[in-house]
């Protein structure tokens, strides 16, 4: 199987990759790790007249840490990376074993978190604990940049708000507040490399004198056109000790409030499973 | 699309290729430098026949632009012996009988260096955990398991 033909651009900053982008527009796509994108052009999905490699933009391929800024994240980090950061896996460990779960060795060695967005697959691993996290994006393009929560950046399968002559410049991830821990949990289809079936995400902040729960957030991938919050769900557990029956309230709100296309009854128990198992799994660190 | 003069490091030696820049990794390794080792299977990123290491990391060359490959150090599974000397992977597999057609075991071969490079003495679960991009049509599992975790022991 061979890549269609296409002009290929190297551009060495942001400024010259915004350049090209607005003078293509829709000719052009963007190359970081190339997992989805070469796969979509051998299969003719796409025929991009040029393509726009961002390799060459060494600086694009960092993880910083700020006590004040929170965690930034540039377009070219790859999952592989992400996995083996001391940072993310004591203070985000959530996005850590999303991350363990996407492609295999060799894509995680290739694709890129923010590629993964960008791709909008409903199935994302990474969206539901990024979801979670209230993520933001800032977007650039030739004349300005913007910060798009994640939550607004999905749109339906495979779509995002991202114009053509706009790119992803990084993503921006908030100091959590101190005892809050999260928990990733999912199924798959036939294969352990398979795509996921249900992916949840939880993330808690309880008092540590009371145990009462200050903060939760709930994310699903899969169960919906985008992955997707739980809000309902969240708002029963706020204020609330959390305990097996809350967990298991809880639970059964995602199980309502999701909207699976495909596979419905068995997508809504499964979450329902999924989202107690989180939950759980979360207090569990707590402690 | 004029053909680019591409220079890549593959195995400890720098070669130059005349290629177009949609030519993949794969496609240069296989027919423009004869190193066959590397295979095309799936072609889509599902099945690590074509795996080889990039700077010491496990990469699907049929999803990598041959362009985008400069300035790296490539190893292919020609560039494991040394001195007619087997690698020790190597040995394992054949001593194990993990080679029956052989269409996987290149891909197989290094990216498991890359996992005991990483980590010389791991588990059953951390192997599987990591070949698991790697399938075997064959379906010789474990006996491919076996020679990862004799070669991670030192054992031939």
């Amino acid at each position: 199987m061979r890549i269609p033909k296409f002009e290929y651009l190297r551009p060495l900053t942001m400024e010259d990759t915004c350049s090209l982008l607005y003078k293509y527009k829709t000719d052009a796509k963007i190359l970081a790790g190339g997992t989805d994108l070469f796969v979509k052009m051998k299969k003719k999905q796409i025929l991009p007249k040029v393509v726009i490699s961002l390799n060459g933009i060494k600086q694009l391929d960092r993880i910083e840490w700020d006590e004040k800024k929170g965690l930034t994240i540039g377009p070219l980090v790859k999952h592989e990376a992400l996995l083996n950061h001391p940072i993310i896996k004591g203070k985000f460990d959530l996005l850590t074993e999303a991350c363990f779960k996407i492609g295999t060795r060799q894509v995680r060695n290739m694709g890129t978190l923010v590629g993964n967005l960008c791709n909008a697959s409903p199935s994302s691993d990474a969206a539901a604990p990024l979801l979670a996290l209230e993520t933001k994006l800032k977007l650039v393009h030739l004349y300005g940049e913007k910060i798009v929560p994640l939550e607004e950046f999905f749109i339906g399968p495979f779509q995002t708000v991202l114009h053509p002559e706009e790119i992803v410049a990084e993503i921006r991830i908030s100091k959590l507040p101190s005892n809050t821990t999260g928990s990733y949990q999912y199924i798959h289809k036939a294969s352990s490399v398979g795509e996921t079936l249900v992916g949840v995400a939880v993330l808690l902040t309880v008092d540590p004198k009371d145990s009462t729960c200050q903060e939760a957030r709930i994310a699903l991938s899969s169960v919906a056109p985008t992955p997707i919050r739980a809000k309902a769900a969240e708002k029963t557990l706020r204020g609330k000790r959390i305990d097996a029956k809350v967990s298991k309230e809880a639970a059964q709100v995602v199980s309502d409030e999701i909207q699976p296309r495909s596979r419905p009854w068995y997508r809504r128990e499964m979450a329902r499973v999924l989202v107690e198992r989180a939950i759980l799994q979360a207090m569990e660190k707590i402690g | 699309m004029k053909k680019q003069l591409i220079e890549l490091r593959i195995n400890g030696e720098l070669c130059e290729v005349a290629a177009e820049s949609q030519r993949t990794l794969l496609e240069v390794l296989r027919e423009d430098l004869g190193l066959t080792g590397a295979k095309e299977a799936c072609g889509t990123g599902e099945c690590g026949a074509c795996t080889v290491l990039v700077d010491g990391k496990p990469i699907l060359s049929c999803l990598t632009l041959a362009i985008e490959a400069q300035g790296k150090e490539i190893t292919t599974i020609e560039g494991l012996s040394k001195a007619g000397e087997l690698h020790p992977l190597q040995k394992a597999f054949i001593q194990q009988g993990a080679i029956q057609c052989g269409y996987c075991t290149s891909g197989m071969i290094l990216n498991a260096k890359s996992i005991l490079d990483e980590n010389p003495k791991p588990s059953r679960e951390e192997i599987l955990k990591g070949l698991e991009g790697n399938l075997c049509r064959c379906t010789g599992y474990n006996k491919i398991l076996e020679a990862v975790m004799a070669a991670s022991t030192g054992k031939d």
